[in-house]
This record gives C-alpha cells, structure tokens and sequence, in this order.
C-alpha cells in the first residue's frame, strides 16, 4: 500500500468518527418533547368555622344544634387523591404514598406536594378518600411521629385514626366538658363494650365541588382544601354534643352520622 | 552534615550515570532509604493513636419509630458510648475528688429504677432527691429510657427541644451541663469537671479514642454521656414479646388491655400509647386534671406561654414505671394504685385541662375494682427486667485510672 493510500484511509477514518460524534451528539441534544406535557399540583390546608380561620381554643362558635363549642386541634388524614378526566379517565397521584397526614399544629403537614406529575389537559373534578381504605390502613405502618400517634386501637378494628377533631362544649349543666370527635373503623358490639362481632369501614370518598381545572405544560397548580369544621354538625344529620357525649370512638352511631355529614366538609380554592 | 554528605554523593552518582547506570541506581536507593529513616528517626510524631471510631449500631425493636434523635454533631460511637459509660458512673464528673463530695449522674439515676431515683433510693428519702448542697430538685425525677426517640423536649416541661432558638437547651447533650452547675444536683462548673477528669489517668485516651483529641472538653464530657444515654433501650417486655408472638398474655393483661386502648375503658391509650405506638408516651404535654389551681412556675406554661398549657406536663412512657415511683410532677402518688384511683374517680377540671380528658365532668373513668387490677397487671406487664439488669449499663467494673 501506497503511502498516499494511507493518508486517504486516515482521512477518511477521522471524517466518519467526526460524523458519527455529530450524529450522537445531536441526539443527545434534541430536547425530550415529553417533558413539556406534565405540571405539578399541591394542595394546601386551611381550617375554618363559618366561613373564618378557627381561633383555637376560643367558646365563639355554635354550632346547629345549639352547642356553644371550641377547637383545640384536628388531626386528620386524606389518601386516594385522584383526578378525574373529562373521558372518564382517572389518574390516582402517588398511589400507596398518598396517604397524608394533616395536623393544625404542625405547620409542615399543611402542605401537600404531590410527587407524581400531572398530563396536560382538562380534569373535571378531584376526589379523595377522608382517612384511609380498608387496603390501606395497616397497623404499624406509620412507626414515626406524629402519624403513629393516630393508632387506632386493636381491639376497635386496628389501623389508624382517620381524624381526631379535640374541643369542648357547653353542656347541658353548664359544664364546659371536653369532646373527642374521633373518626376511624367503627365497631359492631355483642354485647357492649366487651364482646365485638364486627368492624364497620366509615372512610368514605370526598368528591370536592367545583374543582375542574386545566394543568397546562410546566405549570404548578397551587390550591387549598379548606375544612370547614362546622359542616360536620349539621347535613344531613344535626349532630348534638349533648347527645353524643365527649367520646364515640366506639359508639358507631355518632360515627355514621359524622361520616355522613362529612360530605361537604371539605371545599377547594383554587 | 550527613544529610549533606549523602546529597553530594548523590550529586557524584549522577554525574556518572551514562558510565555506571545500575550500579549507580542501587546506590540511589540505599542512600534514599538511609535519608528516610534518619529523617523519619528526628521527627517521630507523638504515641498518639488515630482518630478511627467505630459506629454505634442502634438496633430498632419491632414497631418502634425509625428516626432517632441523633444529633448530627455527635454521631454515636462505640469508643463514644465506652467513654460515656464510665463519666456517666464517675463521682468525679461534680468537678471534686473527695470521697464525701462525689456525684455523678448514677447517684440519682439508677439502672435498677429505669434510670430514674426511685421510691426506695437509700439516699433519697420517698424518692424525692435533692442536690449535693441538699437543695431539693424542684420535680421528681424521669426515667432515662428510649429517649432516642423523644424529640418532642426533655424534662416535665419540655424545656429541653432539638429546634429551641437557645442552643445551649437542645438535647441530651445539654441537660449534662445543666446537671453539673445546677444548685439542686452537683453545684458544681464544668471548668472545674473538665479539669478533674483530664487529670484522671487514661480519660485522656479514651477521649481521644472517642473524639480524636486527649483533650477533655465538656462539650465532649456532654456528647459521651449522651450517647450512652441513647443506647439505654428498654422493649423485651412481656408486652413487646406478645407484640412479636412469642408469648400469650395473661387473661387480666388482656383485659387491662382492652382497658387500656379504649375510650369507654381506662382511655389511657391517647397519651401513653399501646400497640400502635409502643414507645407508651407521646413525649407531648397535657393538663390531665391534677388540679384545679396552678402554682408551679415551671410548668408547662412557661415554656409556651399559651393559658391552655397551665398544668401541663410531658406524659411519661409507662414502661417500667412499677418502679418509678413517686409519681406525677411533683410526685403526689407514692403507688400506681393511687395513680390508678386518681385517674378513676379524683380528675379535676379546670379552663385548661386537656380535652383528652373527656371524663373529667364525672371525676375519671370509674373503674371497677376488678377492672383496676386488670389494668395494672398489664401496665405491669411493661416491666423489662432484661433492660433493669443488663451489664451493658451497669457501672463499670473499674474506672480508666483503674485499670
């Protein structure tokens, strides 16, 4: 082989690595399309009694049936988020990490983050389950602060509180007497308090009124979930202290009635 | 001026390398080393070992929290615990060498009482301790028990908290400090403490073994008696090994129990946890009904300020309180019987009291005679005789300057 012939293959070699570096390097440069097709979404937490910011520990509010009563905290959980498409599609956000803890002392819970992305497009309404499906709520799956404080007792059916709202109430004496108006699995007595035959799931799917919105590309969607702590007392069902007493985490009556009041509790500002 | 002869036959080499390569280059080396160990000879660094700690493992029993409150500045070590055990037992730690002046944090804290007096301390009459000067504490006392776990304050009233803006009152760490200069505990300083213990022989090595320097500073003094404050794990109960299947409880634990972790029961379970939250405190601050005018300046009103915390105190854990009697802040119960029947029948409202306390307008929870033995056969059942009489927390057999 020629000494010419040599240089051509050299020059030939060096143009085809060149080309090649170009080729792959372009690739790697195009941006990623997809990208551009997600927003993100967070939710966070007011607490309010008609229609204002709770003032804490304060006898100002009454509620329908009469009760003079005040708020000392609520601790809660929602899971389950899920946006609904106008197809009929749905889109469940950070499923089996959904479950999230909300606590009016703690500042940092009143924030909810959503790790997953969200599609472009138009979404109907969002749902989400107040407290935590019979699938989901395990005993011992929260072993830290301050969501382990929420354990529901074993023999009551297990797993976790789906909210403690702690206040108290001017009773028919007088009395300011405290109420616990806990939420969880209820129970279905034999004989009460002593012999248990069943337990009652009283989770139940809030569907949030008008809560359509349209997440556009890059966009962080940023809206509250206001608990509006009255709501709990009054529709369907007027829900009386003085009835009910300061505990019912295992009188499933007052539960049903609390769950099924709690339709409207929650609403959203976008 | 034999380094520099060495230097001129290294020169006179090199001028003949072309001529004699090998030969040259094994001289090379032999002056080399010769230069390196006469120079390593004269600057023979100090019989200091290296700063290599080995990292504590804590190990997590089954259902307890996974984050610990660890500070970032002082990682648990093996060399750090060994060092904190022996501080933790050494009278000397009150800055005094006399054998009539001694304190140290084991005078009051006693493993057999779960690291707190007691009710039959032989020093400390009914459980009720007081300082060197005999200064009384101004509450009783708490057990030192899985306070890796507590990040919610140290002390009835919380005044000890990892984020507080005062960062000489964030941790274990500190309530050292606090013990040394306090009237009503050594009264004594930590210039004079640290001093002690640097002069004590072999505490210097085990501080360096622990942090790297044979210099003792309280500030280490602190970080090693915190961490072995951290390893003092208490969770092979009776109850624990019926968390795990291992054991049955009996009838009365299992009715105790029930009453326990029930609202229409003995409704402890809100504040002093159970199955779900086996550390059996929240590490939070309730006024449960004690009474009905407030006093004490360090309550927990002091710290927040907030007229909703008057009265208010930690809610201890229950494992192993048989004997952590007295009990209550300021130690009004001397039996659990008595706590028993207070939270049964003596429960005081006030503005203040804790909504938790939702008996409170009929005097407690009413327990029955049979239900309050139930109840404390399985609050008893929390009694970990393992972590009572485990050598690992014991005092050690000797002290460094004993060895």
């Amino acid at each position: 082989m020629k000494i010419n012939d040599w240089n051509r293959i050299k020059v030939l070699t060096l143009l085809a690595v060149l080309a090649g570096v170009f080729l792959i390097s372009s690739c790697e440069t195009n941006p990623d399309p997809v990208e551009d097709e997600f927003g993100k979404l967070r939710f966070s937490f007011a607490h309010r009694i008609d229609g204002q910011a709770i003032v804490f520990d304060d006898m100002q509010y009454i509620n329908k049936a009469g009760n003079n009563y005040l708020v000392n905290e609520i601790q809660y959980f929602i899971s389950d988020v899920i946006l609904h498409k106008n197809d009929g599609g749905e889109l469940m956000l950070d499923a089996w990490e959904d479950i999230h803890y909300v606590d009016t002392d703690l500042e940092n819970t009143q924030i909810y983050a959503f790790k997953d992305e969200i599609p472009v497009g138009n979404y109907n309404k969002i749902t989400f389950t107040f407290g935590i499906n019979e699938q989901k709520n395990q005993t011992l799956m929260f072993v830290n602060p301050p969501e382990s404080f929420m354990f529901w007792p074993e023999y009551l059916g297990g797993g976790y509180h789906y909210m403690k709202l702690n206040g108290k109430w001017l009773d028919t004496l007088n009395q300011v007497s405290p109420f616990d108006f806990h939420l969880g699995i209820g129970q279905i007595y034999h004989s009460f308090p002593d012999s248990i035959t069943g337990f009652i799931q009283n989770y139940f799917e809030v569907e949030l009124p008008n809560s359509s919105f349209e997440m556009k590309s890059g966009q962080t969607l940023d809206f509250t979930i206001v608990l509006n702590v009255e709501d709990w007392f009054q529709s369907p069902t007027v829900y009386d202290h003085n009835q009910w007493g300061g505990d019912i985490m295992q009188t499933q009556e007052a539960m049903k009635v609390a769950c099924d009041n709690g339709w409207d509790v929650f609403s959203i500002e976008k | 001026m034999k380094v520099f002869n060495h230097i001129f036959e290294i020169k006179r080499i090199r001028l003949s390398f072309n001529k004699t390569v090998f030969p040259a280059f094994e001289s090379v080396f032999v002056i080399l080393f010769f230069i390196l160990l006469f120079q390593s000879a004269c600057n023979k660094p100090p019989q200091e070992e290296p700063y290599t700690p080995t990292p504590y493992q804590l190990e997590i029993p089954f259902g307890f929290p996974t984050k610990l409150n660890i500070p970032e500045d002082n990682p648990m070590t093996v060399e750090g615990v060994e060092l904190g055990r022996y501080l933790f037992y050494d009278g000397r730690m009150s800055g005094r060498t006399h054998p009539d002046s001694l304190m140290s944090c084991a005078t009051c804290h006693l493993q057999a009482n779960s690291f707190e007096c007691g009710i039959d301390h032989p020093e400390y009459i009914g459980g009720f301790t007081h300082g060197i000067t005999g200064k009384p504490t101004h509450h009783v006392m708490l057990p030192l028990i899985n306070l890796v776990w507590n990040s919610s304050g140290y002390l009835w009233n919380g005044k000890i908290y990892p984020d507080n803006p005062l960062p000489q009152y964030r941790n274990i760490e500190d309530l050292v400090w606090m013990g040394v200069i306090a009237e009503h505990e050594m009264n004594s300083d930590t210039n004079r403490a640290k001093e002690v213990i640097q002069n004590i022989p072999g505490y210097p090595e085990l501080f360096n073994k622990a942090f790297g320097s044979e210099t003792v500073t309280f500030k280490n003094i602190g970080k090693a008696i915190a961490q072995f404050i951290r390893t003092f794990i208490t969770a092979n109960s009776r109850f624990d090994k019926y968390m795990r299947g291992e054991l049955q409880l009996t009838q009365s634990e299992l009715s105790g129990f029930v009453l326990f972790t029930t609202e229409e029961g003995a409704d402890c379970f809100h504040c002093h946890g159970g199955f779900g939250n086996p550390l059996f405190t929240t590490h939070l601050y309730y006024n449960h009904g004690k009474d009905t005018v407030f006093t004490d300046p360090l309550d927990r009103f002091m710290i927040t300020g907030d007229p909703m915390d008057h009265g208010a105190y930690k809610a201890t854990t229950l494992r192993n309180i048989e004997v952590q009697g007295p009990y209550m802040h300021d130690g009004r119960f001397e039996t659990l019987e008595d706590v028993i029947e207070f939270y049964s029948h003596d429960v005081k409202w006030s503005p203040s009291i804790s909504p938790l306390m939702h008996h409170v307008n009929r005097g407690g929870v009413q327990l029955l005679p049979a239900e309050k033995e139930d109840l404390l056969s399985f609050i008893r059942s929390l009694h970990d005789e393992d972590f009572l009489t485990n050598p690992d927390f014991s005092k050690p057999p000797k002290f460094p300057d004993e060895q």
